[in-house]
């Protein structure tokens, strides 16, 4: 059982997204270092984790919800310490690793339930790139999100000229509004790859292409309203408010094809 | 002691400030005609708009005031009953607090503002140039920079703007992130208008479009910025491009309407476009706030912003002054131990004198001694002196530190026989003392 690695893990998450919010609320830069310094041991020990996973299954721990659910939350948590690290957005420390503390905590919980392991029908090859690429796309996709809610704030606060005292703590809206564009031209490619090899996969599986199941369905329309979006943005220029709305309607309805794959 | 005389922008109207207030090239010589007078050690002036004040050390606080006093009366002509009300008098603890905060922006107009910090560098670098200060002042002016230096970092003190043009360039900051090849549009050339864009340029706007119904205001506007003029009817066209607006025309009446931006909204392609409306009446039609991606800010909302900054400011000041209070302990330390050096300093001179006498008596009994030896029965007396003084010595300076030595100090000199009062002792002969007390002590 990884339970000894996540329980630290757990710990970590939790108080580094502890040091984040007071850091937030206190303005400390002090406190969102240390929010920093934290969360990477959480992210070691989650690493610890999977790997442990892995190792007792015999392959990467990808073959049921949890264990994806498991390596998703890993790679969120890896692109919000890059985000970090590399721009200092110290807001995001509010969105992400909290969201990939819930994917643990569901994770354990639907281990605990034992929720059926997938069918093993494509390639383990196939099903390494399928799953793969999907996390990674939707862990991209949830930086972009993130980035959205932050200029959605920014922007409102912005405008209504009533809460400066947030805006301090935020960084500019063209600033939010880079990271999300980049996050999305790297998580689009790697959604459809997991589009993609998800249909191999029913092909093999139930010998049809369109099962019409919640996990085709969800990640199909998040995918038009991301194509829509990248065509809109780089052929037309739209972006700001609008496109942020989209992207955090987009990832949302991406994310309920882990209601899919669960059920 | 150490005495502050001095007036500011809240003891006296501007009037009265301006008189007294020195030129810079006027400084010197007024030090050195200051230091002259029997009643002043160490001094230093500081003059700047908002406040003329004089820093003393003395051994007499109110002759040292009243000389002051008079000084300023007499060198800037000024009736000395015209200063009563408006001169203020601090002494030893207090005038040490009122220049630390000072010093730290607590005392200025606006609540943080850092020039007066350079301003105070700048009168101590004279005064020391002409020597018109001395061992404390120089530590004093010392302490007073790592006050004002841990103030400002460790507190908000000087964080945010609290001027308009200030407020604008940090809201451009939150929209645009760096502001470097940014353009701006100003309409209006007029004075609101050209502090604003200065501000802006400052920070990294580069490409600056100028239109005003004057034609010879906006090219003179634009020769000084290095910008383009435009004609007032082809202005709207430029809304296109840019990412800034600068509004602050005299104009009575709305000047830029919701439609002339929304015209143009398709064409930004939503690249954002903020719009500072600082003229009263306002320039802007304020429903352009409303247009996606676009945010207009006229003078109350940065009237506002300001007021929000202050309130920090404030709040920052209360922690600021505990951070004062520490520094001022530490100079007050530092300078009671100054009271009891004299003391030290002749005690231990006392000793090895009684020590040398001892020496040169037995030097007739013993006979000649070679070099070795006389250089190692002088260690042995020297060293025979330390100890027996390091109790006392200690004792005395616990007492120092709480405050209490003079008495104490005065039965020292009494028992031992020494002549000496606490204050005619050499200032530097004092400032080692103390220095290599410290180093003993801690040894």
């Amino acid at each position: 059982m990884e339970l000894a690695f996540l329980a630290p893990a757990l710990l970590f998450y939790t108080t580094g997204v502890l040091f984040s919010f007071f850091g937030t609320t206190r303005d400390s830069a002090r406190l969102h270092r240390l929010s920093a310094v934290v969360l990477t041991a959480a992210w070691a020990f989650h690493l610890m984790a999977i790997v442990r996973r892995g190792w007792v299954s015999g392959g990467v721990p990808l073959a049921n919800t949890a264990g994806f659910l498991l390596v998703l939350g890993w790679v969120v948590l890896t692109l919000h310490l890059l985000v970090w690290f590399r721009w200092r957005v110290d807001i995001a420390g509010l969105v992400l690793p909290p969201l990939a503390q819930l994917m643990v905590i569901a994770s354990i919980g639907l281990d605990a339930g034992s929720s059926a392991p997938e069918p093993h029908g494509a390639t383990p090859w196939w099903f390494l790139v399928h799953t793969g690429a999907s996390t990674l796309g939707l862990a991209a996709l949830g930086v972009a999100f993130a980035m959205s809610l932050i200029f959605l704030i920014q922007d409102r606060a912005l405008k209504s000229k009533s809460s400066f005292r947030l805006l301090e703590r935020l960084p500019s809206l063209e600033t939010c509004d880079r990271i999300g564009q980049d996050a999305i031209l790297w998580g689009f490619p790697l959604l459809t790859l997991g589009i993609v090899t998800g249909f191999v996969r029913t092909m093999a599986v139930y010998g049809k292409l369109w099962i019409a199941s919640p996990k085709q369905v969800f990640p199909l329309v998040a995918w038009v309203l991301f194509a829509l979006l990248i065509y809109s943005r780089l052929a037309r220029g739209i972006r700001g408010r609008r496109s942020a709305y989209v992207t955090i309607a987009a990832f949302l309805i991406g994310l309920l094809t882990i209601v899919g794959i669960a059920r | 002691m150490i005495v502050l005389i001095g007036l500011n922008h809240d003891s006296a109207p501007v009037e009265i400030r301006e008189k007294l207030a020195y030129r810079e090239v006027e400084v010197p010589d007024a030090l050195m005609r200051l230091a002259e007078r029997d009643e002043i050690e160490e001094c230093l002036i500081l003059s700047t708009c908002n406040r003329v004040e004089v820093l003393v050390r003395s051994y007499d606080d109110r002759a040292a005031a009243e000389a002051v006093k008079g000084f300023l009366a007499r060198e800037r002509r000024v009736a000395p009953e015209q200063l009563n009300g408006h001169l203020y008098v601090r002494q030893n603890e207090e005038a040490v607090r009122h220049l630390f905060e000072v010093a730290s922006g607590l005392d200025s107009m606006i609540l943080g503002e850092p020039q007066i910090l350079g301003q105070i560098k700048q009168a101590y670098a004279v005064a020391r140039k002409v020597g018109t200060t001395g061992p404390v002042l120089d530590h004093l002016v010392q302490q007073g920079f790592s006050a004002a230096k841990q103030v400002r970092t460790d507190t908000g003190i000087a964080r945010n703007a609290v001027s308009v043009a200030f407020a604008a360039v940090e809201l451009a900051r939150k929209i645009f992130g760096e502001l470097s090849g940014r353009s701006v549009l100003v309409i209006g050339a007029g004075e609101m208008a050209e502090l604003a864009t200065k501000h802006l340029v400052a920070n990294g706007i580069e490409k600056i479009v100028v239109t005003s119904r004057n034609v010879t205001r906006a090219a003179d506007f634009a020769r000084r910025f290095g910008g383009e003029p435009v004609e007032w009817e082809k202005a709207w066209k430029h809304l296109e491009e840019v990412d800034v607006v600068v509004a602050g025309t005299a104009a009575p009446g709305t000047v830029l309407h919701r439609k002339d931006v929304q015209k143009v909204v398709r064409a930004r392609r939503s690249r954002p476009l903020f719009i500072i409306d600082i003229a009263v009446p306002r320039d802007v039609d304020p429903e352009i706030n409303d247009l996606p991606n676009v945010y207009l800010y006229d003078i109350d909302d940065l009237q506002g912003i300001i007021e929000d900054n202050l309130g920090d400011r404030r709040r920052a000041a209360i922690e600021a002054r505990r951070m004062v209070d520490v520094h001022v302990q530490s100079f007050q330390h530092w300078q009671r131990s100054l009271q009891v050096a004299p003391t030290i300093v002749a005690l231990r001179e006392n000793l090895l004198e009684v020590g040398r006498k001892e020496i040169e008596r037995f030097q007739r009994k013993l006979g000649e001694m070679t070099p070795e030896q006389a250089q190692a029965v002088e260690e042995l007396t020297r060293a025979v002196v330390q100890k027996i003084l390091h109790a006392p010595i200690r004792h005395l300076k616990k007492l120092a530190d709480r405050g209490d030595a003079e008495g104490y100090a005065a039965l020292y000199r009494d028992i031992f026989g020494i002549e000496t009062t606490p204050d005619d002792g050499e200032t530097d002969g004092r400032d080692d003392a103390v220095e290599t007390g410290a180093r003993r002590e801690g040894s």
